[in-house]
C-alpha cells in the first residue's frame, strides 16, 4: 500500500521534507503543541456544541419552565438552546470542556510567547513568526469573548452590552462601527447570528489560517536549537524526528492534556448558564472578564474620568481605557523584535540571564499586567476594607509605575547572584583542574 | 532599438485578462462595500425603543413583578428598577424595554435628604427621585452601593454616584452623572412629566440627545 500511495502522492518527498522534522528535546518546545492541540479539542467540541445551538436571540418559551399561557416564561432562543445542551447527556460536560480548553489555550500561547520571548526566540530570521504569533493571540482573545456572548444569559448579555458600549466609544466613527459589528443598536435583533457568523466561521478560519503560517514557517526556519546542541553537534540540527519519535510524544501529550481537561471540566464548572439566568434589568454583582482581560478591566477601574473633544470627536475614559491603553501594549509586543538589531540568525536559545536587561523588561511589563488585573479587583478591595474609594485609584497607579520599576531591579540583582554564582563555579572548577593535572 | 513600435490592432492576450480583472476587481469591490451596507441595519424607532416619554407611567423592571406600576409605599432608600410603559398606536399599553438604556432608577429618601443640585421641582415631593439607571461609562446597570447605605455603584468598572445629589459622579471612571427623570404623582402611580433633563447614556452630546427628542416627538405628533 506504501508504495501505492507513494507513486501517486509522493509520500517520500513528504517524508523527507515535513515528517523528518527534527523537534528539539526539551519540555519548554511543549506548549506551542499544547496550544494547537488545544485548538484542535477546542474545533471539535466546538461542532459538536454548534449542532445543538440555536443561533437566534429571538425569544421562545422556556421549554424547561413554560409559564402560563397567559404569562408565558419567554427566553431568548439562543439561551434556551444552552439550557438544552446542559440536559444532554454529557452535554454540559462538553461545553466546560470547550470552556476549559479556551481558557488554556491562552493561558498556553501566552506561557509559549514568554518562552519565546525570555530565550530570544523572535530574532532574526523568526521576526514574521513572532508577529503572527501575536495576531493568533489577539484573534484568539477575540474568539474567546465572542464565545462567552453566545449563551446568551444574563452574564454573556452585560457582557456584550459593555462591549458594544467600549466598540462605540472610538472617537468619530465608534456608533457606526458597533451598530455595523452588532447588527444595529444594543441589543440588536441580529445580534446573535452576527456573534455567531464570528465565533464559528470568521474568527476560527483566521485563527486555522494564521495556525498554519506558523506552522509552515516554523517548519522552514526549523526550531531554535537548545544550548545543550551546541555543544553536542554545534551548527548541526539536533533533536528527534516528527516521524515516527516525537509522534508518540505528542500522542502521549495529547492524551495526557485532554485527561486534565476533561477532570478539569468534570470537577470544576465554568460559566453555569442556569445560575446567570436568562438576560435581565439586573446587573451581575462584580462581573468580571476572563483573566486574560483583567487587566484591560482594571485599567478601566482605575482610569480617571475625562472628555476631550477633537474635531467633533469624543475621546473618553472608556476608549483611552479599553482601546488606546491595550493597543499600545500590544504594539510595544509587536516591536520586540524590532529592538534586536542583530544581522546574524540565531540558532541557539539564549540564557536568559545572558540578558538582563530584556529579561528585566518582560518581567517589568508582566508586573504591570499582573498591577492592572489586580486593579480589576478594586470593588473587592474597597468592599474587603484593604483599599478606600478616595486611596485606591492613587495607590493603585502608584504600584502601576513602581512594582514593574522594583521588579526590574529585583531582577538586575538576582541576575548578578546567578551570574557571581556561575563564575565562581567556574573558579573552582579550573582550581580543580589544575590540580588533577 | 527597433525604430518601429509594433501596432497591435488586436487586444492581446495579457491586456485582455489584465481588464478582465480590473474589472471583476472593481465589481467584486462595489459589491463587498453594499454588503457592508447590510451588515449595519436600519434603526426603526418604535414605541417600545422610545425614550421615558410625558405620560409614561413607571412600572417594576424585576423578572416576578415586572409590567406592575411602581407604588409610592414600595419605595426607600433601596434602588427599585422600573421601566416607562406608554402607550402603543393602538392605545395598547406598550413597555419601552425595547431600549434596555430606558431603565429607571427610583430611590425615596426622608423629606430634606434630596438636595441641590438635584432638580426639586421635578421630584415627588422632595422624597421620590427617578434617575437613568444605565451608567454613563460603558453602560451597565447601576447597583446599590455595598459599602454605602443610600449610595450607587455601577458593578462594571466601580462607577459611584450619589442619588440625593442629583446622581452625580462620586467615585470611578463615570465621565458624567446620571440623567435625571422628572416625575409626579397621579393617583398611585408614578408618571413621567417630560424627558430625561439631561442627555443618558448612550449619548455623548447634547446635540445627539436634542435631535433624537425632536425624532421622537415628530413621529409622535
Amino acid at each position: 500500500m506504501n508504495q501505492w500511495l507513494d507513486e501517486r502522492l509522493h509520500l517520500s518527498r513528504l517524508n523527507d521534507k515535513f515528517l523528518r522534522k527534527a523537534f528539539p528535546v526539551h519540555h519548554s518546545f511543549f506548549l506551542g503543541e499544547i496550544t494547537l492541540f488545544s485548538l484542535i479539542i477546542l474545533i471539535l467540541t466546538g461542532i459538536l456544541l454548534a449542532l445543538s445551538y440555536e443561533p437566534s436571540n429571538s425569544l421562545v418559551v422556556n421549554s424547561f419552565d413554560p409559564g402560563t399561557t397567559d404569562a408565558p416564561n419567554l427566553i431568548p432562543a439562543a439561551y434556551h438552546s444552552a439550557l438544552k445542551i446542559n440536559a444532554m447527556p454529557f452535554g454540559d460536560m462538553l461545553r466546560r470542556i470547550h470552556h476549559w480548553t479556551a481558557n488554556i489555550m491562552i493561558a498556553a500561547s501566552v506561557i509559549h510567547m514568554m518562552r519565546i520571548y525570555f530565550t530570544g526566540a523572535f530574532k532574526k530570521p523568526r521576526e514574521i513568526n513572532w508577529w503572527i504569533g501575536m495576531l493568533l493571540l489577539i484573534f484568539a482573545a477575540l474568539t474567546a469573548v465572542t464565545g462567552y456572548v453566545l449563551p446568551y444569559d444574563n452574564y454573556a448579555y452585560n457582557t456584550l452590552k459593555v462591549i458594544y458600549g467600549i466598540a462605540a466609544s472610538v472617537p468619530w466613527v465608534g456608533e457606526w462601527v458597533a451598530q455595523a459589528a452588532f447588527a444595529g443598536k444594543f441589543p440588536g435583533d441580529g445580534v446573535i447570528p452576527r456573534v455567531y457568523g464570528y465565533h464559528i466561521m470568521l474568527l476560527p478560519g483566521i485563527l486555522l489560517a494564521l495556525t498554519g503560517a506558523h506552522m509552515l514557517i516554523m517548519i522552514k526556519q526549523k526550531h531554535t536549537q537548545p544550548q545543550y546542541a551546541k555543544r553536542i553537534a554545534y551548527k548541526k540540527i539536533v533533536g528527534v524526528p516528527l516521524m515516527t519519535q516525537q509522534t508518540p510524544i505528542m500522542l502521549l501529550l495529547t492524551f495526557a492534556f485532554a485527561g486534565i481537561i476533561v477532570l478539569f471540566s468534570a470537577f470544576i464548572p465554568v460559566h453555569p448558564v442556569e445560575y446567570f439566568g436568562p438576560p435581565t434589568t439586573t446587573p451581575i454583582n462584580n462581573i468580571k472578564p476572563d483573566w486574560y482581560l483583567l487587566w484591560v478591566f482594571g485599567v478601566l477601574a482605575i482610569i480617571p474620568s475625562f472628555e476631550l473633544r477633537i474635531f467633533g470627536g469624543l475621546i473618553g475614559s472608556e476608549f483611552v481605557g479599553a482601546i488606546l491603553v491595550p493597543t499600545l501594549a500590544l504594539l510595544a509586543m509587536f516591536a520586540v523584535p524590532m529592538l534586536d538589531r542583530s544581522k546574524e540568525n540565531l540558532y541557539y536559545a539564549e540564557n536568559p540571564t545572558n540578558y538582563p536587561v530584556r529579561l528585566g523588561a518582560g518581567v517589568a511589563f508582566m508586573m504591570l499586567l499582573v498591577v492592572w488585573s489586580v486593579a480589576g479587583y478594586k470593588p473587592e478591595l474597597i468592599s474587603a476594607g484593604i483599599l478606600t474609594t478616595a486611596n485606591s485609584n492613587t495607590v493603585l497607579w502608584i504600584a502601576s509605575f513602581l512594582v514593574p520599576a522594583l521588579s526590574y531591579f529585583a531582577v538586575q540583582l538576582i541576575v548578578r547572584g546567578i551570574r557571581s554564582l556561575r563564575e565562581s563555579d567556574a573558579r573552582d572548577r579550573a582550581a580543580f583542574q589544575a590540580a588533577d593535572d | 532599438m527597433t525604430r518601429y513600435k509594433r501596432q497591435d490592432p488586436e487586444l492581446s492576450r495579457r491586456r485582455f485578462i489584465n481588464l478582465a480583472m480590473g474589472t471583476t476587481a472593481a465589481v467584486g469591490g462595489v459589491s463587498l462595500i453594499s454588503v457592508l451596507g447590510t451588515a449595519n441595519p436600519v434603526f426603526r424607532l418604535t414605541r417600545d425603543k422610545m425614550p421615558p416619554l410625558k405620560g409614561d407611567v413607571l412600572v417594576h423592571a424585576s423578572n416576578n413583578k415586572e409590567g406592575q406600576p411602581v407604588k409610592l409605599s414600595e419605595l426607600n432608600e433601596q434602588l427599585v428598577r422600573a421601566w416607562p410603559m406608554g402607550k402603543g398606536e393602538n392605545g395598547e399599553n406598550v413597555i419601552r424595554k425595547g431600549d434596555p438604556n430606558n431603565l429607571v432608577a427610583i430611590y425615596r429618601f426622608p423629606r430634606g435628604q434630596i438636595i441641590q443640585p438635584t432638580n426639586l421641582e421635578a421630584t415627588i415631593n422632595g422624597e421620590v427621585v427617578a434617575y437613568s439607571d444605565i451608567c454613563t461609562h460603558a453602560g451597565c446597570t447601576v447597583a446599590d452601593s455595598d459599602t454605602r447605605a443610600g449610595a450607587m455603584k455601577c458593578p462594571c468598572h466601580s462607577g459611584e454616584y450619589d442619588p440625593k445629589r442629583a446622581a452625580v459622579v462620586v467615585g470611578g471612571p463615570p465621565p458624567r452623572g446620571l440623567a435625571q427623570l422628572p416625575i409626579a404623582l397621579q393617583g398611585d402611580n408614578l408618571v413621567v412629566t417630560d424627558f430625561f433633563l439631561q442627555m443618558p447614556y448612550p449619548y455623548t452630546s447634547e446635540g445627539e440627545w436634542e435631535s433624537f427628542k425632536q425624532e421622537v416627538e415628530e413621529q409622535l405628533a
